[in-house]
This record gives C-alpha cells, structure tokens and sequence, in this order.
C-alpha cells in the first residue's frame, strides 16, 4: 500500500478554510449559547411558572434529541412548516444553538444554586434590586464557578460542529470528505482531519484551564 | 439592692418619635411560629442588643426590619411609615439600613475596595471614582485601607467583617443592622470588629445588634432585649438586665452563659 501525502498539501487551501469554518462556528454558538443558557437558566429559577415551565421543556426537548436529528430537522422539516428555508450555515447555527444552549441552562443553574443565599441576600440589603444581585453579585461568581464545565462543553462543540457537515456547510469535516471523495485518499484525509482536530482542541482546553486558574475565584 | 425598676428609665431621645417600630410582629415558618407578636421601638442613636438563646427570634426580628423576610402578622414601622410590599419601594427602605451578616457574605470575585464601592456605583448610581474615595475612606475608618486592593480570601475573619461594616456604611445607612456579627470569627479577631462598632456607637449610629457578645451587650448597649421562643421575655437598660433581671428565665438564660454580673 502507498501513501500519498502531498494531497493535503495540494488541498490545504480548502482544508485551512474549513477550519477556519469550523473555529468560527464554534465561537459563534458560543457567543449564542451563553446568553441563551443564562436566559433559560433565569427563566427556570424564576417564581414565574409559565417561564419555568417553558424553559425546562425547551431543555428537556433539545437535549435529549441527537444532535444529528436537530440539524436535519431544522434544515428539511422546519421549511415545510414555516415556508421558510434557511442557509445551510444559519441552519447549522440554529440547530448547534439550541443543543448547546439547552446544555449551558443547565450548567448556569446549577452554577447559580451553588452560590449561597447569603451572597443574594448581601446584595438585596444593600438596595439592589433582584436583576442586579444576579448580574453582579450571582451570575459573576457562578461563572468562573462553572467555567471547566463551559470548557468541556466548548470542546465537544468544536468537535460536534463535523456534524453540520451533514448539511453540506463546508466545515473541515465536509471539506476533508469531500477531498477525499475526488481523491480517494482515504486514510491520508481522514488523518490529516484528526490531526487538524486535535491540534486545533487541544491549545483551547488548555487554554480555558489557565484562564480558570487565573480569574478562578477563591473562598 | 435597687429594686426600683417600677419607674421606666429614660431612653436615649425618647422625646422623640421612635426610628423603628414593631407591632406585634408575626413570622411562622410553617408551623413553627418564629415571632410570636413582638412589639419593640427603636429610638434614634440607641444602640439596641438582642440576645437570648439560639431559634428564640433575634434574628428573624432583624430580618423583617429590611424585608429579607416577609412577616405574617403585625406591622414594622420606620420613621412611621409601614414597610413597603412593593419591590421598589422596599430598595428605597433597604438603602436606608445597612446590615452585617454573621458569615460577612463580602463579594469573593471583587476587592475590599470594590466590595465598599459597589452598592454607590450600582444602587445610587455615584460615580466610580467617587465612590471610590468614599470607600478608601471607610476603609481607613474600620482600619483596613492597607488591604484595599486584597480579595476576600486573602482577609483574615475579622478582617473580612470589617469590610463588610464598611460596605454598609457605604451607603450612608440610618440604621444598621448586626446580625450576629462576631460568631463566626476566631475568639482573636472578635475584638477588633466590637471596637470597630462600639467606635460606630459612640458616633450616634443607631444600631440593632444580634449578638452573644454579653461584654459588648453590657458595655455599648443603651437598651437589652432579651428574647425566647420567638417573643420579648424582658427590656430594660442593661445595668437591669444584666445585674438586676426581673424575670427568672433572663436569670437562667445569662446563668448558662456564665454571667455574673
């Protein structure tokens, strides 16, 4: 068996701008989810029933469903009902915000109930009113709290976004298969995909432990 | 002996209507009845010390004064005005009390300094460098303006209690409120945080303070109340009740303690 390897570099264009992609998909969703988890999770602890009601549904629903399948869903299924087709990438976005939203609410309240009353109760006897106490007093500190969670999450993220490749958004899953499909160089493609992968994961996990280690509060 | 506790002792501006009143105040918890129709003033500049035993109420009591608790029954009065039930009214109230928490509850992810600063810039929307300059200022008062950049963690109890006063006083309070401020602090550092607010009294704060602290009670306070189960069992001035108790269970209550006058 022979191994050519000057395909990757014949095709690094393509594959450096599916990473590109895929790192920009990423921070993106981030960008979306973080509020979006903090909204739901608010929501959730909120005395308001119907609010809590609907963001434990809206949790509960995507995540609990394959990644894969809100993606199609959101791409095939969503047009027939609102006549209304989105771009394969803004479908992508959508479906990678609502999975990974509904996962950040939980992280969020669970950050938020670690923090105890009293903090709450400093922050309302000063004269704070209750959105402050959780935006400047609660939220803060549940945040640095949670961050390796944020971390993991990130990571699987920046790997779960191959999957919108499914959709056809030229990501560097989609672009590393599709090199592959007019090639047929199979194992160098998808070796180089795992390299790319891992080298591109690995300094962001990194990263996110020493920003922890650095804005980590201590008690 | 002197047994002439017939004859109400003056109180400090007692000519004057009182800051805080309760009325027959109410407060279960389930079935538990935490208050049980507690009435009680406050005078301006008086230093008042609830004491009794664990669970009798002290703390509840002080908690209904700013609404941390909502009350069952009865009324809480300042300056003769009933507390509020709307949120927004109940922040104006809250501003007006400062209040200092057992466990200190200082804010771990910002600086002594910025701790003190906070409730201006985010409640009274003062400007940051002002509202700097008052904080480094009450900072220097309570002792600490050398450890103004330190985070919480890096502040000894004691310490961290006397941020915590200052962050009250930050908002410029007409009552504070001690809710059992020294208990949880090395027997060391007890010291340094009494002085800090037996200096706070003798500036004619006025002050309610929950305490165990039976010296200090003796010492800084002008009025005792002394609670069990959820009611007043007795008030007086301190030299009554700390050396001439009318009712036995205040005998008991301060026996068990140690105290002998």
């Amino acid at each position: 068996m022979t191994f050519d390897w000057s395909v990757i570099w014949t095709h690094r264009q393509a594959l450096l701008e599916g990473a590109a992609l895929t790192v920009g998909l990423t921070v993106l969703t981030m960008l979306l989810a973080v509020p979006g988890g903090i909204m739901l999770a608010l929501m959730r602890l909120s005395s308001n029933r119907l609010l809590q009601s609907a963001s434990l549904g809206f949790v509960e629903f995507f995540r609990n469903l394959p990644l894969i399948l809100v993606i199609y869903w959101v791409f095939y299924v969503m047009p027939m009902a609102v006549e209304f087709q989105l771009s394969p990438l803004v479908t992508a976005l959508v479906a990678l915000v609502l999975n990974v939203s509904a996962y950040n609410a939980e992280t969020f309240r669970a950050g938020i109930n670690s923090i105890r009353k009293g903090q709450l109760e400093a922050a309302l006897a000063m004269g704070m009113s209750r959105r402050q106490a959780m935006f400047k007093v609660v939220i803060p500190q549940a945040g640095r709290r949670i961050l390796p969670v944020i971390a993991s999450t990130w990571v699987s993220l920046f790997k779960d976004t191959s999957l919108v490749s499914v959709i056809a958004v030229s990501e560097l899953a989609y672009t590393a298969m599709q090199i592959r499909a007019q090639t047929f160089r199979v194992l160098e493609m998808l070796t180089a995909m795992a390299v790319l992968y891992w080298l591109m994961g690995y300094p962001q996990a990194k990263l996110v432990d020493w920003i922890h280690r650095k804005y980590g509060v201590k008690e | 002996m002197n047994n002439d506790i017939t004859r109400a002792p003056a109180r400090k501006n007692a000519d004057q209507p009182p800051v805080l009143v309760y009325e027959e105040v109410r407060k279960l918890y389930g079935d538990f009845v935490a208050l049980d129709g507690v009435s009680l003033q406050v005078h301006k500049g008086e230093v008042m010390c609830l004491i009794g035993p664990s669970g009798s109420g002290k703390s509840t009591l002080l908690r209904c004064t700013n609404a941390l608790e909502t009350i069952n029954g009865g009324r809480v009065l300042i300056d003769g005005v009933p507390l509020p039930a709307q949120e927004s009214a109940v922040r104006k109230v809250r501003q007006r009390m400062g209040m200092v928490f057992q466990s200190f509850e200082l804010f771990p992810h910002k600086s002594a300094l910025d701790n003190v600063a906070m409730g201006p810039i985010t409640v009274l929307g003062m400007r940051e460098s002002e509202a700097k300059a008052r904080a480094m200022a009450l900072l220097e008062k309570v002792g600490l303006s050398a450890k103004a950049g330190n985070f919480p963690a890096n502040l000894s109890g004691g310490q961290q209690q006397r941020v915590a006063i200052a962050r009250a006083l930050a908002m410029e309070p007409e009552v504070m409120l001690f809710d059992e401020p020294t208990s949880a602090l090395d027997p060391e550092t007890v010291g340094e945080v009494l002085s800090v607010m037996q200096k706070l009294a003798q500036e004619g704060m006025t002050m309610i303070v929950v305490t165990h602290e039976m010296g200090f009670a003796r010492r800084v306070a002008d009025w005792v109340v002394v609670f069990e189960s959820g009611a007043i069992i007795e008030q007086g001035p301190p030299a009554q009740i700390f050396e001439h108790p009318t009712v036995e269970r205040t005998r008991d209550f301060l026996g068990h303690l140690g105290w002998n006058g």
